[in-house]
């Protein structure tokens, strides 16, 4: 078997586009110039990550790997600490944590087999590991820096209770790894029921046995999870201290967060 | 002769200017005032939750910053405007402060809850199932539960209906006598000023216009801005 889309067809997909044109046109949403603009764009990086990606996949290994995953993260954290610039060291923070996140997840793989280490199995993999952890990077930092401000009064009388940062801050950190956590615990319970993950679907649509696309999608998936945990788990602990100065006072304004680093 | 338990000389930062004055063991001090006249962020210097730019504060005759910030801020108890508890029950917050170093001990729940008249059979509500008042009373029993010399209070009845805030004064007045407690407290009631505290501090823009009486303050005030504060 071997599925192909072929390149008359593709011109077809024109008609997707149309529908929310016409739509914007219809109903005057000013979005045509986005809608033409957002397709073409995509088409246009999609083809160009394939030539990439052929081209990577035909290199050694050992420069291809590191190459594109060092690429993938450093994208991954400029994009993740948009969520946390009032944040002393949020560069650095993020680096390093999805450094050690990704790199023990592909230890483990080849470690256990479960995946070979060639270009065309670690690069995709490990872009889902890093794409994953970079949402669950900002989405923590983000959560943290609403609970601190919402929560300012208990920390106000915890710290006055006497309590240290990392007492006080501790009902601030479960609730924001409880937040990261959830939608992943979900994700898993209706996983194959309510939509069938994009791995699987490519795999199956490439003429991959449905069985065997489970396995690469439980090893994927379950991956995921443990990365999603630990970079929230990460990120909150590194962080967490940077809302306090070194006499246990609660920072309250963005500019004293930027000045007062500990 | 009283020995002042706190002194403050020459405090100063961007809300507060050249600040100077002492607090005397026992004394139940009323800082009263404008909104924003800085009253609350006077009152974050004496546990600490806030630092002057300038000046001195000694506590007990020694500076301030000498002490380990946590046993200071046990000492110098602080009650906030709303109860501000934790999740849980009430039990979980009576012994929040001393469990954080250790020293909390089950059969003291009880007296903290006959300290703010609640009965015992809360112990294990959940504190969001309570009323304004009776959360306001847990937070107040879970500051007495470190046993602090000095209690520190922001407007403690002002989130609270008259009749409400009437009771939580009355359980106020009672412990500040029996614990012997030295009280300073933000009001911008003069009337319940007058009710609680002997002494009055009155901060406008930063800086103490008067320091009296509170009795004298009211039927003789000295500066111009007391005066119309007082007609408002
Ligand atoms: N975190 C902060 N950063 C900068 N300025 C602040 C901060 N908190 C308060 N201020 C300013 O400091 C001044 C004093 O505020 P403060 O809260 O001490 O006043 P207050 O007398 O307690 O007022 P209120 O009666 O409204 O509680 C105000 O002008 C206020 O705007
Ligand atoms: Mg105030």
């Amino acid at each position: 078997m071997e599925p192909e889309v072929s390149n008359q067809s593709l011109l077809f997909l024109i008609v997707f586009v149309l529908v929310p044109l016409t739509l914007s046109y219809y109903y005057q949403l000013g979005m045509n110039k986005d809608i033409v603009w957002s397709a073409i764009r995509g088409t246009v990086q999609l083809f160009v990550v394939g030539y990439i990606l052929t081209f990577l996949f035909d290199l050694n290994p050992f420069i291809g790997i590191p190459l594109m995953v060092s690429i993938m993260i450093v994208i991954a954290t400029l994009h993740a600490r948009n969520k946390g610039k009032e944040l002393p060291n949020v560069f650095a923070v993020i680096l390093l944590g999805l450094i050690t996140v990704e790199g023990s997840v592909l230890a483990l793989w080849l470690a256990f087999d479960m995946i070979e280490f060639r270009p065309s199995e670690v690069i995709p993999m490990s872009g889902m590991i890093i794409g994953n952890s970079m949402v669950a990077m900002g989405l923590a930092l983000e959560r943290m820096k609403s609970e601190f401000t919402e929560n300012s009064g208990r920390l106000m009388a915890a710290l006055s209770l006497g309590a240290k940062p990392n007492q006080a801050s501790h009902l601030i950190i479960t609730k924001t790894l409880n937040a990261a956590l959830i939608p992943n615990v979900d994700r898993l319970k209706t996983i194959g029921l309510v939509q069938l993950p994009g791995m699987m679907t490519g795999l199956i649509l490439g003429g991959v046995e449905p069985v065997m696309a489970i396995k690469y999608q439980l090893v994927i998936s379950l991956s995921i999870f443990s990365s999603v945990s630990l970079s929230a788990m990460f990120i909150t602990m590194a962080m967490y201290r940077y809302f306090f100065n070194k006499n246990d006072q609660l920072l309250e304004s963005e500019e004293e967060l930027r000045t007062q680093s500990k | 002769m009283t020995q002042a338990i706190f002194s403050f000389k020459g405090v100063t930062d961007d809300i507060l200017n050249h600040l100077s004055f002492n607090i005397y063991k026992n004394e139940k001090v009323m800082l009263f005032g404008p909104s924003g006249a800085g009253k609350s962020s006077l009152l974050f210097l004496f546990n600490r939750l806030r630092d002057p730019k300038e000046g001195k504060i000694e506590f007990k005759d020694r500076p301030i910053t000498e002490y380990d910030i946590s046993n200071l801020r046990r000492k110098v108890g602080l009650l906030l405007q709303s109860p501000n508890l934790f999740p849980g029950t009430v039990l979980d917050n009576l012994k929040y402060g001393p469990s954080l170093c250790g020293e909390w001990n089950p059969a003291d729940a009880k007296k903290l809850l006959e300290y703010v008249q609640l009965p015992e059979s809360y112990l294990n509500r959940k504190v969001d199932q309570l009323s304004g008042g009776e959360q306001q009373r847990v937070s107040l029993g879970r500051t007495l539960a470190n046993s602090p010399e000095v209690l520190l209070l922001d407007e403690p009845t002002s989130a609270l209906d008259y009749r409400t805030a009437e009771e939580i004064e009355e359980v106020l007045e009672e412990l500040v006598d029996v614990h012997q407690l030295t009280m300073v407290m933000v009001t911008h009631d003069l009337r319940q000023a007058k009710r609680l505290g002997e002494r009055g501090l009155f901060l406008m823009d930063g800086e103490i216009k008067e320091d009296d009486q509170i009795k004298t303050m009211l039927t003789e005030p000295k500066t111009e801005e007391l005066k119309d504060f007082i007609q408002d």
